[in-house]
């Protein structure tokens, strides 16, 4: 099987394309095929030649900490969470996060995702929750990972300077939900940097990983 | 102000830094990535504690016996009466920071039972209580952050302490950005840099805990404790990567392990130990796979649809994803896997390590779990260690003006310039995977001597070939200077493993399966100039 990579070794360095020869168990994951690329022999590309390990990103490798999000033939989604045998086509074409810098490779730097909730002061501060709120839903909306898919895949968003995104979304439903206090302000704040902008095309909860209804946040927020 | 530094950022990181802040101090919280990185993301199953609204005839007492019982009477009393005592008053914390806990239709607090609990008292959130519980810090992190009180600090690495006279000063962090070390000083350095699973490779846990910082420190002359024991969890599900835990609720619902004999199905469990067999200990069911030396299955197919869908759906869903398997239809192929390191860095009550000023909380550090922790316990643990080592740093007096550390830095930095201005191919990951089949052929379920012994030998071997090789400097310079401090820590877990000549709990000695009263301490082990000496700590001064 052929892998195409986007690479890029540095920051600041061009990317280029580099493809691989894959001749690894076909059941395996693309975290799995990443693994077996680098390291079951020296890594050399498809002509042949020596080349440098790839770089990406990994933690828990069951889908539930959003480390390995890349955008995989075209689709962005989680390498450990997405398997060899349901890809079509004999291709596999991974790239980096587009919305995001790159450090290294498929590895990219997320941090604007935590600035944004940070200069918003989007955090609960003292529960004193509304009534009402159903607890399944502030279950899947605090499993947010922070993995970038939903920026990714959104139409709205570009480089996170002032639309945020589902993941901001989400935790300012978090803090709505859980103060009181603070729905009032959160739900300007929610407006501004997502609700006024957001043009639901909703591609946002197909990419996922946690299967969050982002919609069910916005329903309460527009409100 | 009090400079604090907190390295780690999982639960027991961060609910350490959210308390420093609230005593005024100023935190640097550092990781290599966020904390939905962390492996404190991954807990599913819940939290111990005693409410007012415990199961009928619970009690903290009943708490506090089980956690000393589960550990083979090697846990200290006083450190595990802190640390139930005070569950309720964790649990309310977590509550007034905004974690939402599962409720029943009349709104009272859902529980359910872990193994080798008397009584129903761990607290859940839904199926994902570790991660609520993230996302809960993260906010209170967040909060502090605006208010100035804490720098989040992502993409260091720990490299070393900076340590004189038996005091700690701050630390040398591997910058990614910048490529070098920098200094970091603070008044207290906290380690929360979470287990050892690079040890073994596939575990269920996070690669990122890799056991590096305690052997670095280890090298550094802190103590360890009691590593050989190490938690199997029964039940796991092998995949390219990792091995996936199978919830122990799976068998809380009525699960059946078996084997296949002359195609007939043998339950060993109930056979041994009853109808509840299969609810016994998370030691005493991996010892009973290991023995059985047959594929064992776990089955479920005979549950309602209905009552997996409800209460399984996450185990229905990683089988299927990634193995195939329909659980309605099929057994699930189980095996056990290491889960969780009892020992790390050896603390004092206060969690202070032997070394003034530096700390260790969470899975790091070597507490409360004895010889083998109960599950709900650990994410208990995590914030209570986070807690008490808050208050008892911020309590004492400024630390001395620190030492000139420039010469140690630059010496420091030029090893790694050295070590990059390599050209080899050669994968440090190859020598990880050597060690790695190294611990699981050796520290496995059972241990004996001559094992042991070989174990001992290949990790020296490692150790005195792993100075002279040339690395791929096309991966991550942590990645490659990381490997001697885990190694250390390998030599070390062994070293413990063949000092006890005796089982207790999870440290199972084939060739010395009793239980003996001259071992009832917890194990200390230090390094000195090459050598590794283990004792055990008979006046109780860590943990009493
Ligand atoms: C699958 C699974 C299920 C579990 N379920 C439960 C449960 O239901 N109940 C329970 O009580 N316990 C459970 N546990 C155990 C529990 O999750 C852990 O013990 C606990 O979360 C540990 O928290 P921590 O903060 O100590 O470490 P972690 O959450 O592991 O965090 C460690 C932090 O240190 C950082 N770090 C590591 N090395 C370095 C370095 N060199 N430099 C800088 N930073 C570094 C990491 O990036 C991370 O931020 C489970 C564990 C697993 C694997």
């Amino acid at each position: 099987m052929k892998v195409r990579i986007l690479r890029q070794e540095s920051p600041t360095s061009e990317q280029y394309w580099e493809s691989f020869e894959y001749d690894g168990p076909q059941d395996a994951s693309v975290a799995g095929m990443l693994d077996h690329l680098n390291y079951s022999d020296d890594i050399v590309n498809d002509a042949g030649q020596k080349t440098r390990r790839i770089a990406w990103e990994c933690s828990c490798l069951q889908g539930a900490c959003g480390a390995c999000a890349m955008v995989i033939n075209g689709m962005p989604a989680l390498a450990c969470d997405t398997f060899l045998k349901d890809l079509e086509g004999n291709e596999v074409v991974l790239r980096p996060l587009t919305k995001f810098p790159v450090i290294r490779d498929l590895a990219v730097d997320r941090t604007s995702i935590h600035h944004n909730l940070k200069r918003c002061d989007v955090y609960i501060g003292a529960y004193q929750p509304l009534g009402n709120q159903s607890f399944s839903h502030q279950y899947d909306a605090a499993k947010c990972l922070k993995c970038g898919l939903c920026l990714e895949i959104c139409p709205n968003y570009t480089n996170g300077n002032s639309f945020f995104g589902a993941v901001f979304a989400n935790d300012c439903y978090l803090v709505y939900a859980r103060n009181r206090q603070k729905s009032r302000d959160i739900k300007k704040v929610y407006a501004h940097h997502f609700g006024n902008t957001c043009s639901k095309s909703l591609t946002c909860m197909d990419v996922c990983p946690m299967d969050i209804p982002t919609i069910a946040s916005m329903a309460k927020l527009n409100r | 102000m009090k400079e604090v530094l907190v390295i780690g950022s999982g639960i027991a990181g961060m609910a350490c830094a959210v308390r420093c802040a609230e005593q005024g101090a100023h935190v640097t919280l550092v990781s290599p990535y966020p904390s939905e990185r962390s492996q404190s993301v991954m807990a599913a199953g819940g939290i111990n504690a005693v409410t007012e609204q415990c199961e009928d005839g619970d009690s903290v007492a009943s708490h506090i016996e089980d956690t000393l019982k589960g550990g083979c009477w090697i846990g200290g009393k006083d450190a595990v009466t802190g640390l139930c005592s005070s569950a309720k008053d964790t649990l309310a914390y977590l509550e007034s920071i905004g974690t939402v806990f599962s409720l029943d239709q009349e709104g009272r607090p859902l529980r359910r039972a872990f193994g080798g609990q008397s009584h129903k008292r761990t607290y859940f959130c839904g199926s994902s209580t570790g991660k609520q519980i993230v996302s809960a810090l993260v906010m209170e992190v967040r909060r502090h952050e605006a208010a100035g009180s804490i720098e989040r600090r992502l993409r260091m690495h720990f490299h070393s302490a900076l340590i004189e006279s038996g005091e700690c000063y701050g630390a040398l962090l591997y910058d990614e950005q910048a490529r070098g070390l920098v200094p970091v000083y603070a008044s207290a350095v906290v380690m929360a840099v979470g287990g050892q699973n690079a040890l073994f490779s596939k575990t269920t846990g996070s690669v990122l805990c890799d056991g590096y910082a305690a052997g670095r420190l280890f090298l550094q002359g802190a103590l360890l404790k009691n590593l050989e024991f190490i938690q199997f969890h029964p039940t796991t599900l092998e995949t390219d990567q990792k091995r996936i835990l199978i919830t122990e609720a799976v068998r809380g619902e009525g699960g059946r392990l078996f084997y296949e004999d002359d195609g007939q199905r043998v339950y060993f469990m109930e056979d041994k130990y009853g109808p509840k067999g299969n609810l016994m200990t998370r030691d005493v069911v991996s010892r009973e796979i290991y023995a059985t030396g047959k594929n064992v299955f776990l089955d479920i197919s005979f549950l309602s649809d209905r009552l997996i869908s409800q209460r399984l759906q996450e185990v229905r869903d990683l089988c299927r994803k990634y193995r195939g398997i329909d659980v309605s239809k099929q057994p699930i192929p189980v095996a056990p896997s290491v889960h969780f390191f009892m020992g790390g860095l050896a603390v004092h009550l206060n969690h202070e390590t032997n070394i003034e000023r530096l700390y260790a909380v969470g899975e790091c550090a070597s507490m409360y779990h004895g010889a083998n922790r109960l599950g709900g316990n650990s994410l208990l643990a995590a914030l209570y260690g986070g807690r008490v080592a808050a208050d008892d740093l911020c309590a004492r007096e400024d630390a001395p003006r620190h030492p000139d550390f420039a010469r140690t830095r630059a010496r420091e930095q030029r090893l790694l310039d050295a070590a990059s201005e390599s050209k080899s191919v050669f994968p440090v990951a190859y020598m990880r995977d050597m060690l790695a089949d190294t611990m699981r052929a050796h520290m496995g379920i059972a241990r004996t001597e001559e094992s042991l012994t070989q174990g001992l030998v290949d990790v020296e071997y490692y150790q005195s070939v792993a100075g002279q090789i040339n690395y791929d400097t096309s991966v991550s310079a942590y990645e490659n200077y990381s490997l001697a401090g885990i190694l250390a820590t390998a030599h070390a877990s062994l070293s413990c493993a063949l000092a006890q000549r005796e089982s207790r709990g999870s440290h199972w000695r084939s060739d010395a399966p009793q239980t003996l009263d001259d071992y009832a301490y917890a194990t200390l082990v230090s390094y000195n100039d090459g050598a590794y000496n283990v004792w055990l700590d008979k006046e109780r001064e860590y943990e009493s």
